[in-house]
């Protein structure tokens, strides 16, 4: 199956060995695209989180022992395997910037795609979302609340790039040609460590394209042949090995 | 009438033909399939014209800077703000939240008072802030103010008023604050103690939770992303040394596992091996600091902290090697110090000749006090709240009459809280001003809703850790969300009733004489802007402190078999604030399961408890006992049992309360020698299986 291709690709590196694994990426991603809050979290299967941080482990004994932190929001496949077993194209991937949408009023809920993603990036809204004491009045007007009975996801906050093109197109500058740095998604903006770099992969001007082709940067699972729009940069052999399933005496590149 | 076969069939027929050609199943379907469908209420987004403003946070230990974003007149997002110090294009996953926090369900709504029986009854404020006022009337002199501020002028206004009523009992909660403040103090310092961390080519943090918790994290954190550009090799070298692998060591490039509590065995062992490579400070007791830090040779280091001599030689070099090196020194709990700790750091510091330098240790000078009655910081940090508490415990003083807590909660967040509640019990009045309902609030005769930091005007004055003296304003963003009465502005009215002259009339007022005194511009800082100066306090006759080095490690508590360490984590919230809603969902998963919390501990020690992943355990010692679950984690020292702090609330709301166990329980409280502190940085425990 061939990529399509966009002028612009939003993508993504993160540098695992900047993160700490602090979750302010998780509350500022909640907090901006209204996920309603849980009162038991723990259940990690129920629980509606764009952005995941899971803990690495370089699995060696004390003292010898290295961890490491992966925050994981949707991969923005270039050719999403959730895309081509949607029913009824609540999921596509065919607008400029390369990011896969997520057309929640037009989900009905078969999750074959959460079965399709390979990064379980995706979560179903088992019941109605509940903001107690009040606490809707915080919701921001700029993304939907989802009913029960559908499927979401990260969309790197599409509604900042929509946000960022209308103000270019008022102020006369070309939307197509934003500035770096003017569209960010929210868990890039909160990171304190630096650890998340936004941008376009298209444009050799921008950060992300150069930390893209790094010879320290892996996909997750890139074998599988998702294409996909988030890069993970290490500089530890260990961490970038388990970004994928390599064999024991297979080489990682970097 | 027999019915045979073909009667039977023209029934059935008859039957289906008269129930399709009625309405009835295609309206049961239909409705069914309505009611199915029909959802419960579910918010809807309302837009609004979007505004931004800036502000600092009251509420995260960090002083996070931030910018609010409003839609309309409700604020929605509390976002980072590039331009600010405390900022820095980052924020905390504690400030994240505090938009939200002001809609918790936990949060005080109106006045309460405590009835007999134990209810809570709504009263207006007149009537609050009349049983306050008859209250602290009656107490007299019998008096204690706490405050779990450490930034604000308020600490002025609370122990004015306790000066005022012939109290000497104004506490802060305890933090880094007062052991760094004492430390300096012993030192013959003047100011406080900065850290210009963003301008050192080499950061040894021991015990400092630098990349998380400790000093203005979001300052140390843009510092971290400076000097360690993504794919490449870092510019500045950042070394951990605590008990446990947490997010500082996540981030450093380092991990020195050093047991808890031993950090400044660590700092003397380096020091010993600068001054044998030839480094010296001039200071008058330098001959004395020298004798002590040669008994810290490498081989005894390595017994008293598991720090080997390789690694602490290895260490000192690259120390000794580097052009700014920084020296931090804390706990990775954030709390519990001894004096000597701060001390040995600080001779570390001077040492390398950091003290005073670019990229070293700062003297920032603090803006004068502007109540005349009230105390200054070096005043504060000389009034020990857990020591003060213990002495009544212990029947050594009276219990005083009345007890006002600002914004503190000890019964939550004091070691061994449950002897922490005993000594509330025997106060007759206890009064708290708090946002939320939490465990000093249930313990509390009157409670007096606060509104939050973004919903009042408040200051933050040169919290600790940063490395310039700064000044800020929190200012309102929103009207509060519930029937709430700034503090300063109630204690004020209340203070003017009970004939205290405390010099100002508002609170208002209170702020801009410190602005004014802190040398900031009022109005600059109320559209948002902050103060900070490059000045620095000047010094003379600064000491090393080695008498009082030499009398505390003297006598410093042995390590345990087997030892426990907390580990603090913003993200788990404060004991102010207790769990945020949205954070609950960045706990992991073998953090807490349901209301269980996991406690992680090594391989090897699991083995030797005879304990494997998931079981359930009992930690004991002497303060008491919590229940856990064992999660192995390589990433702790041996003989060591990580656990983390902000669980075992039995206050707030379903986010926070009856999750897991609080730590506090088993911290211990000692004392320091020669400088009294009370220290509970070193606590050991005995496992049983649950």
């Amino acid at each position: 199956m061939e990529t399509k291709e966009f002028t612009i690709k939003w993508g993504m590196a993160i540098d695992l060995d900047k993160c700490t694994g602090c979750g302010a990426c998780m509350v500022a991603c909640q907090a901006e695209n209204n996920l309603a809050p849980i009162a038991d979290a723990s259940n990690k299967i129920k629980v509606m989180n764009w952005i995941t941080v899971y803990e690495l482990s370089n699995g060696k004994p004390y003292p010898e022992h290295d961890v490491a932190y992966l925050p994981r929001p949707c991969q923005q496949c270039g050719h999403p395997p959730c895309v081509s077993v949607c029913p009824v194209i609540a999921t596509d991937k065919n607008e400029e910037g390369g990011i896969v949408s997520q057309v929640t009023p037009r989900c009905i809920g078969c999750r074959y795609c959460m079965a399709a993603c390979p990064y379980h990036a995706r979560y179903f809204n088992w019941r109605d979302p509940v903001w107690p004491g009040g606490l809707e009045k915080a919701l921001t007007p700029d993304v939907s609340v989802r009913p029960r009975g559908v499927v979401e996801k990260c969309t790197f906050c599409h509604h900042r790039w929509m946000a960022a093109k209308d103000k270019a197109i008022v102020e006369g500058r070309d939307p197509m040609d934003l500035p770096e740095g003017e569209y960010v998604t929210s868990c890039t903006e909160a990171c304190p460590n630096g650890a998340i770099t936004f941008g376009d992969l298209n444009n050799e001007e921008h950060e992300v394209a150069k930390l893209a082709s790094s010879k320290y940067a892996h996909r997750l699972l890139e074998r599988l042949g998702a294409d996909t729009q988030v890069y993970y940069v290490s500089r530890r052999e260990w961490v970038l090995r388990q970004l994928d399933n390599y064999l024991e005496d297979e080489k990682v590149k970097g | 009438m027999a019915v045979d076969r073909r009667g039977f069939l023209k029934f059935v027929a008859g039957a289906t033909t008269g129930v399709l050609a009625t309405p009835v199943p295609w309206k049961l379907l239909d409705d069914a399939s309505i009611w199915t469908q029909n959802w419960s209420w579910i918010p809807r987004n309302v837009d609004g014209e979007n505004s931004y403003i800036s502000t600092i946070s009251k509420l995260c230990p960090s002083a996070a800077g931030m910018k609010i974003r409003l839609v309309g007149n409700r604020p929605v997002r509390a976002l980072p703000d590039d331009n600010h110090p405390l900022s820095m294009g980052g924020i905390t996953a504690l400030a994240a939240a505090e938009v939200q926090l002001m809609y918790s369900p936990s949060r005080v709504k109106r006045p309460l008072k405590h009835s007999g029986d134990g209810a809570y009854v709504a009263i207006s404020w007149e009537e609050a802030e009349k049983i306050l006022k008859e209250n602290l009337r009656r107490a007299g002199s019998k008096i204690a103010y706490v405050s779990g501020d450490e930034t604000g002028t308020i600490n002025e206004l609370l122990s004015g008023m306790a000066k005022e009523s012939g109290s000497e009992d104004f506490y802060v909660m305890p933090s880094e604050v007062q052991p760094a403040a004492r430390a300096f103090a012993a030192m013959n310092g003047n100011g406080q103690l900065g850290y210009d961390i963003e301008n050192s080519d080499y950061v040894l943090a021991l015990g400092a939770n630098i990349l998380e918790s400790w000093g203005t994290v979001l300052r140390n954190r843009a510092a971290f992303k400076q000097s360690h550009p993504a794919a490449e090799k870092p510019t500045v070298k950042y070394v951990y040394a605590g008990p446990v692998q947490s997010n500082t060591a996540a981030g450093a490039d380092e991990w020195l596992p050093a047991k808890s509590g031993t950090e400044a065995i660590v700092a003397l062992g380096i020091a010993n091996l600068l001054i044998k490579a030839g480094a010296s400070v001039n200071a008058p007791d330098f001959a004395e600091f020298k004798a002590l830090a040669a008994q810290f040779t490498p081989q005894k280091v390595a017994s008293l902290t598991g720090v080997t001599p390789a690694k602490l030689k290895a260490i000192a070099v690259e120390l000794s090697k580097a052009e700014r090196p920084l020296v931090l020194t804390g706990s990775e709990f954030g709390q519990g110090t001894g004096v000597a700790t701060v001390l040995a750091g600080t001779a570390v510091n001077m040492l390398l000749g950091s003290f005073g330098r670019e990229g070293g240790v700062k003297a920032l000078p603090l803006a004068p006090k502007v109540i005349a009655s009230g105390m200054d910081r070096s005043e504060i940090a000389d009034k020990d709240l857990v020591a003060y508490l213990s002495r009544i415990s212990a029947g050594k003083v009276p219990a005083p009459r009345a007890m006002v807590f600002y914004e503190a909660n000890p019964v939550y967040g004091l070691p061994q809280p449950a002897a922490m509640a005993k000594v509330m019990d025997k106060v007759p009045f206890k009064v708290a001003f708090t946002s939320f309902l939490d465990e000093t609030a249930q313990a509390c005769d009157l409670i007096l809703p606060t509104p939050l930091g973004l919903e009042r005007f408040d200051d933050v004055e040169t919290p600790y850790g940063i490395g310039q003296a700064f000044y800020a304003l929190a200012r309102p963003v929103a009207p509060c969300a519930v029937d709430g009465k700034p503090a300063a502005d109630v204690l004020l009215n209340v203070a003017s009733q009970l004939n205290m002259d405390l010099g100002f009339a508002t609170y208002e007022e209170v702020l801009q004489a410190k602005a004014e005194a802190a040398g900031a511009d009022w109005d600059s800082l109320m559209e948002g802007e902050f103060f900070t100066s490059d000045a620095v306090a000047e010094q003379s006759g600064l000491r090393l402190g080695a008498a009082v080095m030499g009398k505390a490690l003297a006598a410093a508590p042995k390590a345990a078999k087997l030892s426990i360490a907390p580990v603090q984590k913003l993200n788990i919230g404060t004991p102010n604030t207790a769990i945020p809603p949205y954070n609950n969902k960045t706990i992991r998963r073998w953090e807490l399961q349901k209301n269980e919390m996991y406690v992680a501990m090594n391989g090897a020690t699991a083995r030797e408890l005879g304990v494997v992943k998931h079981d359930r355990i009992k930690l004991t010692n002497s303060s008491g006992s919590i229940q856990a679950r064992v999660n192995i984690f390589e990433g702790v020292m041996p003989n060591t049992i990580a656990v983390l702090m902000g669980f075992g609330h039995t206050a707030f709301d379903e986010f926070s309360k009856g999750k897991g166990e609080n730590v506090m329980e088993l911290l211990t409280v000692g004392y320091e020698a020669g400088t009294g502190q009370s220290v509970w940085n070193v606590a050991g425990v005995n496992v049983s299986k649950a």
